[in-house]
This record gives C-alpha cells, structure tokens and sequence, in this order.
C-alpha cells in the first residue's frame, strides 16, 4: 500500500515535470553558453545573466517591475480596505450605486480605456512615468468587492466595542478590521501584485523611455530585436525570462495556498 | 462621527474608478464618432463614418473570424481537457497535489515569458517540436510561418497556459457534490462512466457554464501572445480582435476607428460578461 502510494507520487511528479518542461528546458538553456548550445553539448556558464544585466539593463527593468507593481499592490490595498470597510459598516446614501459601481468594474473590459487613458496620460504628461504606469491600474474593483465580503463576516460587536472606548472610525479600521482581515488582505496583495507584475499591454502603450521598461517589455523588446532564424541568442533570451518568471515562481513555493485561494475564491464565489 | 466618513472612506478608490474606467468609456463614444490621428489640432465629427469604415474592413473580418475559430476550437478542448483531469485530481492526496501545483503554475507564470519559450518550442530549426519529429524520422513543420497551423500552435499554447486554472475551479465545484450522491448512484449499480455521465456531468453543469464564459470571454481578450510571437502573422492568420484593436490605435494611429472597434469589443464583452452574472446567480442549484 505505501508502496504503491510512493509510485503514484512518483509517477505524478514526472506527469509535472513533463508538463512544465518547456519552461524547466528554457531555465536549463539560461546556464548556457550560446556556441555549446548551438555546437550541442552543455558548457556551464553564467554569462548570459550577466550580458542581460550590463548590456542589455535587466537590472533596471526588474527594479521597475518591483517598484510598479509594489506600488499597485499598496495603494490598491489602501483605496480598496477603507472602502470594502465603508461599504461593510456604514449606511449612507448612495451606497448601493457607488458599491454597484465598484462592482461593475470587473466586467468592464480593460481595452476599451486604452487609447482614452493614454490621451488623459498625454494630456497630464504622464505618459513615460512612474505614475503613469500606476494609477491606470488602480481603477480595479475586484479587491474592494472581496474585501467588502469578508469584513462583512467580523462581528459588529467588536467594532462597537471599540467605538465604546472611543475609537474613530480610521482606528476601527486599523486596529480591529485589518488585523482580523489579514489573510484575506494578504490574498488580495498577492493577486493585485501577479496581476501587475505580468501586466503587457499598459506598459507597452504607456512607455517608451527604455529606462521605465518593465521586465515584460523588456524580455519582449530584446526578443524581437533579433527576430529571424538562427540569429536569435535563445541562451541570452532565456536567461532574460528566467529573470522575469523567477520571483514568481519564488512566491508561488512560498504561499502557495494562499494563492490558490484568492484565485478560487475571486471566480467561484 | 460624521456624515462625512463613509463618503470619505470611498472618495478615493471612486475616483480612481472614475478617471481610469467609466470617464475613458464615455470619451471611447465620443473618440468613435470624430476622425483623429494622434496629431492633428482638430478632430471633427464624422457620425457613423468609423464604424462603416470598420464594417468595409477586410481585416475587421477576418479578425472576428479569426477570434471565433480561436473561442470554438480551444473552448471545448480545454473543457473536456480539464474535467477529466480534475475529476483525477480531486482527492486531496500528496500526488494529486503535487500535480495540482504543477498545472497551476503557468497560469500565474507571465505571458511575455511563455510566449517567448513557446517561440522557442516551435522555431523551424532549432525547437523542441521539430526536434521530436525529427527523432521520429518525420519531417520539420514551419509552426509558425505557415498560416494553416500558426493559429493552432496560439491555441495549444493558451491551452497549456490557462488548464491549471480551469482544473482548479473544476476540482472546487466536483468536491463540492455531495459523496452521498456518488454513493447512492454506485449503490444503484452505476459503472464508474455512467456515475460520471449522470451524475457528475449534469451536477456540474453550473461551474462548466462559468468555465464557458470565462474563456470565451479570455478568447476576445488574447494580445500578448499575439504581439510577441507573430505580430498578426503569417498573412493575418492570428490577428484577433484586442490586437487588431492595438494595431488600429497605436500603429495606424487611426484613432476614431481604433475607439469604433474598442466599443464594438465592448458591446460584445459586456454581453457575454453579463450572461456570466446570471450564471453565476444560478450556479449552486444543487444544494439544499
């Protein structure tokens, strides 16, 4: 019996490591150098991590990557947290609207704001910042919506509690809904941060200043400078989307659960 | 406390929502009716002149054309696909965990990323496809130069891509079917098939629904593959919507007509998402 569940196990893992080989493959390729490649053989190197940092400035992309989506995920989490606890706790005129309002978001396609958000980006100057690459993607309410939910399960005797001993409003929020609401808060970060972190098409409209790219657009612009058989670098481009699957692939061993949940949860429930 | 807070509270994320989502749907109507090119001081109102510009379009065609056969074939497969798999998958066992794990990866794993070690996978003379045929002593297939196949290769891959996904959402709705059921039909003398097929199957119904939806909904929303790997190409095989869209916008920079086609996709989407909504209101009919 033990036996037989150890070859199960087994069996299943080599089903996932076969599954996952294209990108297993790519990673292995990354280590090497471009002629064992293209001579056949395996030549230990890490040479191209090192032409993808200093001629071709990963480095640069993956702080921008961190900083854009590291700034997604905060002020989504704030904007989203105090309203989903305004649209769990107070009554107020207009609520339904606005909250249908919030809700409605999910549906709307993002393409449709493409070319007007890049003229209001234009417009403000914008376009080729930081801030340009951020605040378009904060108009999301799928966090808000989710969030909402789940404060909506804390009891309301300990937030009146706290009103009692005089808390405001703010203080409610920061001392008794998020610490109670933190693996959901936690799931939220996760998705919003994925979801920027693999984001394409904004940055490719939004950026053309090579020193804003993001990992995306950088692994996509340094594939498409060589298109055309045989003259593309594939140990060099491998090692750039090494760079840019790898912190994700990090995370996902971590929290895996929480993940998973998030994910499940935003579509089934 | 003041009447204020609440009001305060969702100032923020409103106004966030309202600058970068609905204002930009009102000037896409108003973009649609005006002739523009990025450049121009004016931009005068032309009525319907867009949209009969869009409709005498062959490449408006032959995307939506494109874009259905893309939702048509890949839907079905990745259904079929992902409830057996899931229905393999949905005991909580280290081995099916274990491999839970590996098909979810790559739909959070980024696209650009995938797109780029798919071009690899399918490049003529050096990838992975051609090597194996060539190991079987068949020859090589240009994946993706020739027209016939290049849309079929997008869909193998967007299949591999997204099945975690659809496996994940399957296994949460078949573990959510009462044992008792499968029980009570095993005790009638039910083989394993036909339990599937009366039970499971039907039981079911409401998550593949959603399923549907979804990808269908995904299927009208394709890009990053597109733009990495074939640019449209070859000869307009892969040239969905989202990238006519994109192509229309910012490398014609034929804005009215780039914002005609982003309200037709609208249209299209809010429809579909809005059959995802009553879906969902209907979805759980088999709990007490």
């Amino acid at each position: 019996m033990k036996l037989r569940q150890n070859a199960t196990t087994a069996l299943a893992l080599v089903a996932g490591l076969l599954f996952l080989s294209p990108v297993l493959y790519s990673i292995w390729m990354s280590f090497q150098t471009a002629q064992s490649y293209y001579r056949g053989g395996f030549e230990f190197s890490l040479g191209n991590y090192g032409t993808a940092v200093t001629k071709f400035n990963f480095a640069r992309y993956l702080v921008n990557s961190i900083i854009v989506s590291g700034m997604v995920t905060l002020v989504g989490l704030a904007v989203s947290t105090t309203a989903a606890f305004a649209f769990a706790r107070f009554d107020f005129k207009g609520r339904d609207l606005l909250f249908g309002i919030t809700v409605a978001t999910l549906m709307i396609p993002s393409h449709i704001t493409l070319i007007p958000n890049y003229l209001t980006l234009a417009r403000v100057g914008l376009l080729d910042t930081y801030a340009g690459l951020i605040l378009p993607a904060i108009s999301n309410g799928f966090a808000a919506f989710f969030l909402r939910q789940y404060i909506r399960g804390i009891p309301r005797a300990l937030d009146e509690a706290a009103y009692m001993d005089g808390a405001r409003p703010l203080q409610v929020l920061w001392r008794v809904i998020v610490p109670i609401s933190r693996p959901a808060i936690f799931s939220m970060g996760l998705y919003i941060f994925l979801g920027e972190w693999n984001n394409y098409i904004w940055p490719l409209v939004a950026v053309g200043k090579e020193d804003l790219y993001t990992l995306q657009l950088g692994l996509a612009r340094l594939y498409s400078v060589n298109p055309g058989e045989g003259l593309i670098d594939w140990p060099l481009v491998m090692a750039a989307s090494t760079i840019t699957i790898l912190p994700v692939l990090f995370g996902f061993f971590l929290v895996e659960r929480h993940l998973v949940r998030g994910i499940t949860m935003g579509a089934v429930k | 406390m003041s009447k204020l807070t609440p009001y305060l509270l969702v100032a923020p994320l409103i106004a966030f929502i309202a600058i970068f989502t609905y204002v930009p749907i009102v000037s896409s109507v108003d973009l649609s009716f005006r002739s523009w090119n990025f450049m121009s001081p004016e931009m005068p109102f032309v009525g319907f002149s867009n949209y009969a510009r869009l409709f005498a379009w062959d490449d408006f065609w032959d995307s939506l054309k494109v874009t259905t056969i893309f939702a048509v074939i890949s839907v079905p497969i990745r259904l079929v696909l992902a409830l057996a798999i899931a229905s393999y998958l949905k005991r909580e066992t280290l081995s099916s965990r274990v491999l839970r794990g590996a098909m979810f990866l790559p739909t959070i794993t980024s696209t650009v990323s995938i797109a780029v070690v798919f071009s690899w996978v399918f490049s003529t003379d050096y990838g992975l496809a051609n090597g194996l045929l060539t190991a079987m002593g068949l020859g090589k297939v240009p994946w993706l130069q020739d027209p016939s196949v290049t849309l079929l290769v997008l869909i193998f891959i967007n299949t591999w891509k997204q099945l975690g996904y659809d496996v994940i959402i399957y296994i949460a709705g078949l573990q959510a079917v009462p044992q008792e059921l499968y029980d009570a039909a095993a005790m009638d003398g039910g083989r394993r098939f036909q339990v599937f097929r009366r039970v499971t199957v039907p039981l079911i119904m409401p998550t593949t629904y959603f399923l549907l939806v979804i990808s269908v909904i995904e299927a009208f929303q394709i890009f990053t593959i597109i733009n990495v790997m074939t640019r449209g190409g070859p000869a307009g095989a892969t040239d969905m919507l989202v990238h006519l869209l994109y192509r229309t916008g910012f490398v014609l920079f034929d804005i009215g007509t780039g914002s005609a086609l982003a309200i037709i996709l609208f249209v299209l989407l809010i429809g579909l998402a809005l059959v995802k909504a009553r879906v969902l209101g209907a979805k759980v009919h088999y709990e007490a």
